[in-house]
C-alpha cells in the first residue's frame, strides 16, 4: 500500500524486484543484528577458539564454559534478582499510579484538572541531567532524615537511601508518559459507561477496577512492557545510587565485570555476561514485538 | 460540600503522581539551581554561597578554550555525527521495509528493529569487544573493505567515531520504527498519480516521500538531538571519557565532577543547568528552522 512497486509491469519483472529486495533486506537485517549475533556465538566459543580464530562466526565446538566462568566470577544471580525486583517495583507503581491519574483526567470533573494535566505533562521537558544530582543527595540523606523524623529506633529507615531497592526505584514510581498514554486510551471509552455505572450506584473506584481496567488491558500491558524495558536498561541512576556489590543491577554488574578484569579480558565470559543481561528483554521482544513496535510507532515512546 | 468532595476525590487519584513528580522532578529544578550557586569549602566541608562564580568559571573556560569548551565541542560533534547518520540510514531502511513483500517481512523487521531492546551497557560491552584490535571484528571487517586497522578506542581521532557508531546502532531500531510509521502513513494515491506521470523511484522518493515525511523527520531530529546530548552509558563503558578528554561530553563531565573523586556538586549543577537550557534552546531553534519547511498534510 505504500512504496511504489512497478505493479503495471509484466509479472516477471515484479518477481525480480522482489528477489532483489528480499536479498537486500536480509543482508541489511543481518548487518544490523550482527553485533547481537556474534556476541551470542562468541559466548559459546572456547578461549583458544576466540584468540586463535577471532574472526570466524561459528564456534569450532560449542561450550557452556564462558557462562560457568561468568556466573562464578561475578554474582550474576544476585544482579538478575536485583534487576527483576527493581524493574518489577517500577512497573507495578508506574502503571498503578498512571491508571489512577489517567482515570481522574478522563472521567472526573474537578477544579484545576486541566492545570494539573499540563503540570504533569510539563515534567517531560525537565531533562534527567537537571534532576539526578539533587535526587542523589536527597535519596542518600533519606535514612538520616527518616530517623530524625521517626526516632532512632525506626528500623524501616535503613531500607531507604542509597543501596536499597527503595532508593533504586523511588524517583521512577510515577511517569507523565504513562499518564498521557493511558489517558489517551481512557478518553476513547464511551462516557455512557460511567453514567450507567453511577446510576447503578457503583463508586468511581469500583467503576475504575471493574469496567475501565478490564477494557484497557491492551494499553496497560503495552505500557507495562515499555516501562519494563526502560527500567531494565537504566544505567546512570543505578550506577550512582549503588556502590554495594550486593545491590547492583545487571547493567552495572556487567560494567564492573568488564572493569575488574582489565589485565587480560576474558571476552568469551564477558559476552556470556552480555547475553545474560540482554536475554530477558530479547525474549520479551521475540514474544511481544508486534505490540512493542505498534506502541512505539503510535506514541513515539522510547523503549 | 459535594463539590469539595468531588475535587478532593480528583486530587486523591492524582496524589501519587503529583507527589513523586513534585519531589523528584519539580523540586530539583529549584534545589539544583540553589546548589549551582554554592561551593564546598576544601577544609571542613562547609557549603559556601558563591553567587554566580561557578557560571563565571564555565564562561571563562568556554572563551579560553578550556575544559568546558572541550565538553561542549564533544557534545556538538557527537550530535552532528549521530543525528544525520542515524536518520538517513533509518529513512532509507524504512523505505525499503515499506516495499510490499509477501514473504519474510517479519524477519526483516525483527532483525532491523532488535536494537531497541538492547541497553546502553550491553551496547558498550559488545562494541568494546568488537573494537578490540586483537580479537575484535571491527578491524577485520574494515580490512575486508580495504582499510588499514584503526585504534578505535585509544586514538584521540577515532574514539568519538567509535562511540558514535555504537550509539547510532543502538538508536537504529527506534528510528526505523518511527520512520516506517511515517512512510506508511503516506497515502498510496500520491504514488499512483506519480507513476501515471512516469516518475521513477528516485523522483517518487525525492518529491513525494521526503516532503510528506517532513513531520516525521522533524520529530526524529528533535528526539535524536536530545538523546545524543544525553548519551552517557556507552561513553562510560567504551572510553570513560578518554583518551584525554576526547569523548567527555557535557553529561559525562557533569557525572565526573559530581561523582568521581572529590565531588564538585555546585560546579556540576551549574553545568547541568546550562545543558538543560541547551536542550530546550536546541528544540526551539530546530522548531523554527524546520517549521517553515515542514509539510503538514
Amino acid at each position: 500500500m505504500t512504496m511504489p512497486a512497478s505493479s503495471s509491469k509484466p509479472r516477471r519483472k515484479i518477481a525480480t524486484t522482489d528477489l532483489v529486495m528480499q536479498i537486500f533486506l536480509i543482508t541489511v537485517g543481518l548487518i544490523v543484528a550482527m553485533p547481537i549475533i556474534i556476541a551470542i556465538f562468541t559466548s559459546f566459543k572456547s578461549l583458544q577458539d576466540i584468540s586463535a580464530n577471532p574472526n570466524t562466526l561459528f564456534p569450532r565446538e560449542w561450550t557452556w564454559d564462558n557462562y560457568i566462568t561468568a556466573w562464578n566470577a561475578t554474582p550474576f544471580g544476585r544482579y538478575l534478582l536485583n534487576s527483576f525486583i527493581q524493574s518489577g517495583i517500577i512497573v507495578l507503581f508506574q502503571v498503578l499510579f498512571s491508571i489512577f491519574a489517567a482515570f481522574a483526567f478522563s472521567f472526573l470533573n474537578f477544579r484545576g484538572r486541566d492545570l494539573m494535566f499540563y503540570l504533569i505533562l510539563g515534567s517531560l521537558m525537565v531533562p534527567f541531567q537537571l534532576t539526578f544530582i539533587p535526587n542523589f543527595i536527597m535519596v542518600s540523606e533519606l535514612p538520616e532524615n527518616c530517623r530524625a523524623l521517626f526516632g532512632e529506633g525506626a528500623a524501616f529507615c535503613s531500607q531507604t537511601g542509597a543501596n536499597t531497592y527503595f532508593g533504586l526505584t523511588v524517583p521512577f514510581l510515577a511517569s507523565a508518559f504513562g499518564v498521557f498514554l493511558l489517558r489517551q486510551f481512557f478518553m476513547s471509552l464511551p462516557k455512557d459507561l460511567h453514567d450507567s455505572a453511577q446510576i447503578d450506584g457503583a463508586s468511581n473506584f469500583r467503576f475504575l477496577w471493574q469496567i475501565v481496567v478490564p477494557l484497557s488491558k491492551g494499553s496497560i500491558s503495552a505500557l507495562s512492557i515499555f516501562t519494563f524495558l526502560s527500567a531494565w536498561s537504566q544505567y546512570l541512576w543505578p550506577l550512582i545510587i549503588t556502590n554495594d556489590t550486593e545491590m547492583r543491577t545487571v547493567q552495572i554488574g556487567i560494567r564492573f565485570f568488564l572493569a575488574n578484569q582489565e589485565r587480560g579480558t576474558n571476552w568469551g565470559a564477558l559476552m556470556a555476561g552480555a547475553v545474560i543481561v540482554m536475554l530477558p528483554t530479547l525474549l520479551l521482544f521475540l514474544i511481544a514485538n508486534r505490540q512493542l513496535v505498534k506502541g512505539i510507532a503510535m506514541t513515539g515512546l522510547k523503549g | 460540600m459535594k463539590k469539595f468532595l468531588k475535587t478532593a476525590e480528583g486530587y486523591l487519584y492524582l496524589a501519587p503522581t503529583l507527589i513523586i513528580l513534585g519531589i523528584f522532578v519539580y523540586w530539583p529544578i529549584v534545589s539544583s539551581f540553589q546548589m549551582s550557586l554554592t561551593r564546598v569549602a576544601p577544609f571542613g566541608g562547609a557549603v559556601i554561597d558563591v553567587g554566580l562564580e561557578n557560571y563565571q568559571r564555565l564562561w571563562n573556560e568556554l572563551i579560553s578554550g578550556g575544559e568546558y569548551y572541550n565538553n561542549l565541542k564533544v557534545s556538538l560533534l557527537f550530535t552532528l555525527g549521530t543525528v544525520p547518520t542515524g536518520i538517513v540510514i533509518a529513512v532509507a531502511l524504512a523505505i525499503a521495509l515499506a516495499y510490499p513483500l509477501r514473504r519474510l517481512s517479519w524477519l526483516h523487521r525483527l532483525l532491523i528493529f532488535v536494537p531497541i531492546v538492547i541497553s546502553s551497557a550491553v551496547t558498550g560491552v559488545i562494541f568494546r569487544w568488537m573494537y578490540n584490535p586483537a580479537v575484535g571484528y571491527m578491524n577485520h571487517w574494515i580490512g575486508l573493505l580495504g582499510f588499514e586497522p584503526v585504534n578505535w578506542l585509544t586514538s584521540k581521532d577515532w574514539a568519538l567515531v567509535a562511540v558514535t557508531l555504537a550509539v547510532v546502532w543502538r538508536q537504529l531500531g527506534f528510528n526505523v520504527i518511527i520512520a516506517l510509521a511515517g512512510v506508511q502513513n503516506i497515502d498510496a494515491t500520491y504514488y499512483e498519480a506519480a507513476k501515471v506521470d512516469g516518475a521513477n523511484l528516485w523522483h517518487r522518493v525525492r518529491h513525494i516521500t521526503l516532503p510528506l515525511l517532513s513531520p516525521t523527520l522533524f520529530f526524529l531530529t528533535i528526539i535524536n538531538v536530545i538523546n545524543s546530548l544525553q548519551t552517557f552509558g556507552e561513553i562510560n563503558i567504551l572510553t570513560d571519557g578518554g583518551p584525554g578528554q576526547a569523548t567527555t561530553n557535557m553529561i559525562y563531565a557533569i557525572y565526573v565532577d559530581a561523582f568521581v573523586g572529590t565531588p564538585f556538586r555546585g560546579y556540576a549543577s551549574a553545568q547541568a543547568y546550562l545543558l538543560a537550557l541547551l536542550i530546550v534552546i536546541m528544540s526551539i531553534i530546530q522548531f523554527r528552522g524546520f517549521g517553515r519547511r515542514v509539510h503538514y498534510s
